[in-house]
């Protein structure tokens, strides 16, 4: 393993100045729960490290005129334990409750779970269907962009070397339906298979006015099912509609994914996972 | 702002002021075993997967082989040592023998430290709760039953005492 050198910046502006001279060579460090498995394997070799886990400026959940935030180097037993993320968005506490082990919760951070990019980022779905953006600053100011488009790839983020993630801004949902699932070999410590965020409103008449559905694991990057989303709008969900809705996510799927020696288990999967977290509505009727 | 490749870091481990030179791609799980010698932190799997190498940091179970060793720097750590003391085992400790808690022993460490965070959270918690308390700690021989009445038990017994 190599060595690294350290910095701990006491202030935003110091960690921001650094990285503007040196964000090229510099891996941030928060929880360290993916950075120190990379170093181990050698996947990483960085020549600084720059602790940001000591920043205030990454901290805290709060609402604000600008919607619901949530600081990047918030951590996932903090956000499991927040009584506004339990009522604006559950579920992301959902994301969170299976995340890893309570070990790795207690230390891992939101920026990190979306700025590590893997396909498989338990939070990221749900971060989706809220409309999640994400704040970044740099020495030159700072900038908001849109979740879905802070990866470009599995493992690739589009954060430039001399930003970091400051926080994510949501859009608060405290009515409807909404729920994450995964799909995982065992309960905890499992690597999401496959992962699924829904949040949904009803009309009166029980037709969907509108629904966001995210997957992650089964794309390159999680992102939205936009055809799914529009096939659904305006429809009651009966089960024909639901098992159509779930027919079509798979299409969607391997039409983004292509065909993989995956798919074969991923298009049932996708399908079940869908059905499990809808067929809910049939029986309870009203959301 | 400076960078250092050798870090110079205080904390309390086990109660004692503790000061040394660390260097940023060391791990804390190196520090405590290499460093300090204190070999009751086992290295499982070194991705944070096993849960042997878990200490309690600031009151919460972490593991120890995710840990850059620069941010122990500042920490209230306790490590197996920390519990009971050469007199008389901590309650935790009594329980894992009575209830038969141990075979190998090479988890044990890593799940007294997480049963320890627990009760310092949640003094008597339920089965449910010890069972998502340890499910970041692998056991291969004893199949937990045990391992979770010797933490209800030990907790019992525990009455507060941390």
């Amino acid at each position: 393993m190599t060595h690294p050198a350290y910095a701990r910046p006491e202030t935003l502006d110091e960690a921001l100045l650094f990285l503007k001279n040196h964000g090229a060579d510099t891996c941030p460090l928060a929880g360290g729960t993916d950075v120190m498995v990379d170093m181990r394997s050698g996947k990483l070799e960085t020549p600084y490290l720059l602790d940001i886990s000591r920043l205030a400026d990454l901290q805290g959940i709060a609402m604000s005129e600008e919607g619901f935030s949530i600081g990047a180097g918030v951590t996932i037993n903090e956000i499991y334990a927040s009584h506004l993320i339990a009522e604006f968005a559950p579920s992301l506490i959902k994301s969170c409750a299976f995340f890893g082990s309570p070990q790795i919760r207690n230390v891992a951070t939101i920026g990190g779970n979306v700025g590590n990019a893997s396909p498989s980022a338990d939070t990221v779905p749900p971060l989706l269907v809220h409309g999640g953006k994400a704040m970044l600053a740099s020495e030159s100011g700072t900038r908001t962009v849109a979740v879905e488009d802070l990866f470009v790839g599995p493992y690739r983020n589009s954060i430039r070397s001399d930003e970091l993630l400051l926080r994510f801004i949501l859009k608060p949902v405290g009515t409807g339906f909404s729920d994450f699932q995964k799909i995982g070999r065992r309960k905890a410590l499992a690597v999401s298979r496959m992962s699924m965020a829904i949040l949904a409103d009803r009309e009166k008449d029980g037709t969907f006015g509108s629904i966001r559905l995210a997957l992650g694991s089964a794309t390159p990057t999680p992102m939205r099912m936009g055809a799914v989303e529009s096939f659904l709008v305006g429809k009651q969900p009966d089960r024909k509609t639901l098992e159509d809705g779930a027919r079509l996510m798979a299409e969607e799927m391997v039409r983004i994914t292509g065909r993989r020696p995956s798919t074969v288990y991923k298009e049932k999967a996708v399908q079940g996972l869908f059905l499990r977290m809808l067929v809910p509505l049939l029986e309870k009727g009203a959301i | 702002m400076k960078t250092y490749r050798m870090i110079p870091i205080q904390f309390t481990l086990n109660g004692k002021k503790t000061g040394l030179e660390v260097g940023a791609g060391e791990t804390a799980l190196y520090v405590i075993r290499e460093r300090l010698s204190l070999k009751g932190t086992k290295e499982g799997c070194g991705i944070g997967e096993c849960g042997a190498c878990t200490i309690v940091v600031d009151g919460k179970n972490v593991n120890a082989c995710l840990m850059a060793a620069p941010q122990l720097d500042g920490r209230i750590v306790m490590t197996v040592e920390g519990l009971g003391s050469e007199k008389a085992l901590h309650p935790l400790q009594q329980a894992f023998l009575d209830h038969h808690g141990v075979q190998c022993g090479f988890c044990t460490p890593g799940l007294l430290m997480s049963a320890q965070a627990l009760i310092n959270e949640t003094p008597q918690p339920t089965q449910k709760q010890v069972v998502e308390g340890i499910s970041g700690n692998l056991c291969r021989c004893t199949g937990y039953q045990q391992i979770v009445t010797a933490i209800e038990d030990g907790a019992k017994k525990s009455g507060g005492e941390v």
